[in-house]
């Protein structure tokens, strides 16, 4: 195998023209969908635009994937990279020239993706982040499998030495591989309230892009003709809703299944000395590392349903790690062991929790109140909507308060020691966050006039990825707390980073 | 319910009941003042306008209903205003920052120095009349824990943003 020297710098393996390209006319295609078939529609009603034949339409078409072709050659050639002793150097750009300097110490993440192209071409492509915003990303687009591995172990590496390549490998061991059944499991134990509103949206956004055309074909009024009832057959409309509702049910848990199938598709995780290394996808291929001094907050979640079918998932959260790239460091349906030896190796001295301490009743109170804002304003739109029996919708909200008001007490406590502070809360989930005392941002405490009378006060508490609240807890608790977590802050000289 | 800690005792910790907090500069209630009349101003202007040019029966029938909720709900907002005014403190720490705001909901946020990515100060045209300035400090974290101290005599300001610079050029 030829091995590339990163000290000078060097271009990605040549099929990145083949990757450059294809993304750029995906995203091209993307953008002008809509108004391809817009002008498509035109041309095949106006006579002005005969003159476009079948051979003229095919003409621009192979113009425009050529201009595309040549601007992808163009940045494959303009994209060099190389590595020196604790930098990562990056030049780009066809007409504007980019050099990006990225120190070693400044990474986060380094990880090897793959997506249906790069699949099909065998390259990998390579993503490095910093803690920064997205325009500091970079992305190698097409690397051959053995040297990304290799870049992706220097980068880390703080020293480069000449003869890496002869480096014994650390050992790792497979620690966690998921089963097609328990993939299954995950998958119907989803939030399928989530998936139904992404399907509504989708739908909704389609309609919202062709809603010309669906107006020109009339197919509201046809679909309205079809679902037309009589005032008075209340029954068949009561059947058809119980079967409306029951499709979009069964749509939405198909479509919960084959997401969590197609994310997490031979989702394992790697154990190595010091870093843990997460695996998965369909389409996607997703090759991470995670460096435990890199983690803001970790966050367990599970629920009724998952936690009898022993299904935990464990999110890790980074600094400035937009939306997007979170989800990639979510690891599903572990079961309780494997939760507790993965959190010990991300915290060392993490212990599991023996004793906790729960927010005042009167957290409860709040959220009663809370609850009865929200019923109140319902009332209002059920009022404008059915006019009389209006109220029947007060015994269906009563029981999701009460259900609401004492689950949400329920799952609430935290524990702080040493070197941890725990904090659990949730309604239908049951959400457990954990994060190390010296990564605290800042601290809130809270209190309103009301609660000054009572002597109760919350806490807020933010790390560089997440706010984390202990709501309603005493308030001479709640300042020793407080003085505690900043004492700990400030005489410890550790980096939050 | 009690939170303990056997390693260290809690005499010896700093607590935040022992920091005597300063307040801002007395000059920011006119920037209060001034800016609530200005926004209080344009919500009632455009009620009145609606009422002036929207001949409809429903805006004529309701308008001064309207007009005397809106009038309460701003002189409630202009009162509890003045009275968050008092509650505006801050003080610097050798490791943190505090800043103490809010009359019906009062907070206490703290910034460990050590923690601070970057400050800057900021001064408004009205700022600059009264001579006062604006502290931003911003960390790391999620985007609404970042401190605003608004309010500052111009020459504090800038005493303690080379006071908090040089703490964190230190650090890194």
């Amino acid at each position: 195998m030829k091995i590339i020297d990163y000290t000078k710098p060097v271009r990605q393996s040549s099929k990145g023209v083949l990757v450059i390209f294809a993304l750029n006319a995906y995203k091209f295609i993307r953008h002008f969908f809509v108004f391809f078939i817009a002008i498509g529609l035109t041309i095949s009603k106006k006579e002005s635009f005969k003159f476009l034949t079948v051979g003229t339409l095919i003409t621009i078409g192979i113009i425009i994937l050529l201009i595309i072709l040549i601007v992808a050659v163009l940045r494959y050639l303009n994209f060099k990279f190389h590595l020196t002793s604790d930098e990562f150097h990056l030049s780009t750009g066809i007409i504007n020239k980019d050099i990006t300097i990225i120190p070693k110490s400044k990474i986060q993440n380094v990880y090897i993706k793959q997506n249906f192209i790069q699949q099909l071409i065998n390259v990998v492509g390579l993503n490095i982040e910093t803690a920064g915003d997205e325009k500091s990303e970079i992305h190698i687009n097409a690397l051959d499998k053995p040297t990304a591995l290799r870049l992706k172990k220097e980068l880390f590496n703080k020293i480069l030495t000449k003869d890496s390549d002869s480096q014994v490998d650390d050992s790792s061991t497979v620690f966690y591989r998921i089963s097609t059944k328990r993939l299954i499991l995950e998958g119907i134990s989803q939030n399928h309230l989530r998936s139904f509103a992404i399907i509504t949206s989708f739908v909704f956004g389609l309609y919202y892009e062709f809603r010309d055309y669906v107006k020109e074909q009339m197919l509201l009024e046809r679909f309205k003709a079809m679902t037309h009832f009589d005032n008075d057959s209340f029954i068949s409309v009561m059947i058809t809703g119980v079967f409306m509702i029951l499709f979009a049910l069964l749509l939405s848990l198909l479509f919960s299944i084959i997401k969590t199938f197609i994310i997490n598709f031979n989702l394992e995780v790697l154990e190595h000395k010091k870093t843990i290394e997460i695996n998965k996808g369909l389409f996607n291929k997703i090759s991470l590392s995670l460096t435990p001094s890199r983690i803001q907050n970790i966050i367990i979640k599970t629920n009724r349903i998952k936690a009898y079918f022993g299904l935990y998932t464990l999110s890790v959260k980074q600094a400035m790690v937009h939306a997007k790239q979170q989800k990639n460091f979510v690891i599903v349906a572990m079961n309780k062991q494997q939760i507790e030896h993965l959190v010990k190796k991300l915290y060392k001295t993490y212990e599991t929790i023996s004793e906790v301490y729960k927010p005042q009743l009167y957290y409860k109170r709040i959220l009663a109140y809370r609850m009865l804002i929200v019923i109140m304003i319902l009332n209002l739109v059920a009022y404008m909507i059915f006019k009389t029996n209006f109220w029947l919708i007060n015994i269906v909200l009563g029981l999701i308060s009460v259900l609401y008001v004492n689950l949400k007490y329920k799952k609430a406590y935290y524990q702080i020691d040493a070197d941890y502070v725990t904090v659990g809360r949730g309604f239908i989930d049951r959400v457990t966050e954990i994060f190390e005392i010296h990564k605290i941002q800042s601290i809130v405490i809270k209190q309103s006039v009301f609660q000054k009378r009572k002597q109760i006060a919350s806490l807020e508490i933010s790390t560089a990825s997440e706010d984390v609240t202990i709501p309603y807890i005493k308030e001479d608790e709640a300042k020793r707390i407080y003085n505690f977590l900043l004492f700990k802050v400030e005489s410890q000289d550790k980096d939050w980073m | 319910m009690n939170f303990t800690n056997t390693q260290i005792h809690n005499e010896m910790m700093p607590s935040i009941d022992d920091v005597i907090l300063k307040p801002i500069s007395k000059a920011y209630i006119k920037v209060i003042i001034v800016n609530s009349v200005i926004v209080y101003g344009i919500i009632l202007s455009v009620l009145t306008a609606i009422k002036v040019f929207l001949k409809k029966e429903v805006i004529q029938d309701n308008f001064w209903y309207l007009f005397v909720i809106v009038l309460v709900i701003c002189a409630f907002n202009f009162v509890t205003a003045l009275l968050a005014f008092k509650k505006r403190q801050y003080a610097i720490r050798e490791k943190d920052v505090i800043y103490a705001k809010g009359f019906i909901v009062h907070s206490v946020t703290t910034v460990p120095v050590s923690r601070i990515q970057h400050i800057e100060t900021s001064r408004s045209w009205l700022d600059r009349k009264l001579n006062l300035a604006t502290l931003n400090i911003y960390t790391a974290g999620e985007s609404g824990t970042d401190l605003s101290i608004k309010g500052l005599p111009n020459k504090e300001a800038k005493q303690v943003n080379d006071f908090l610079s040089s703490k964190v050029n230190e650090n890194n």
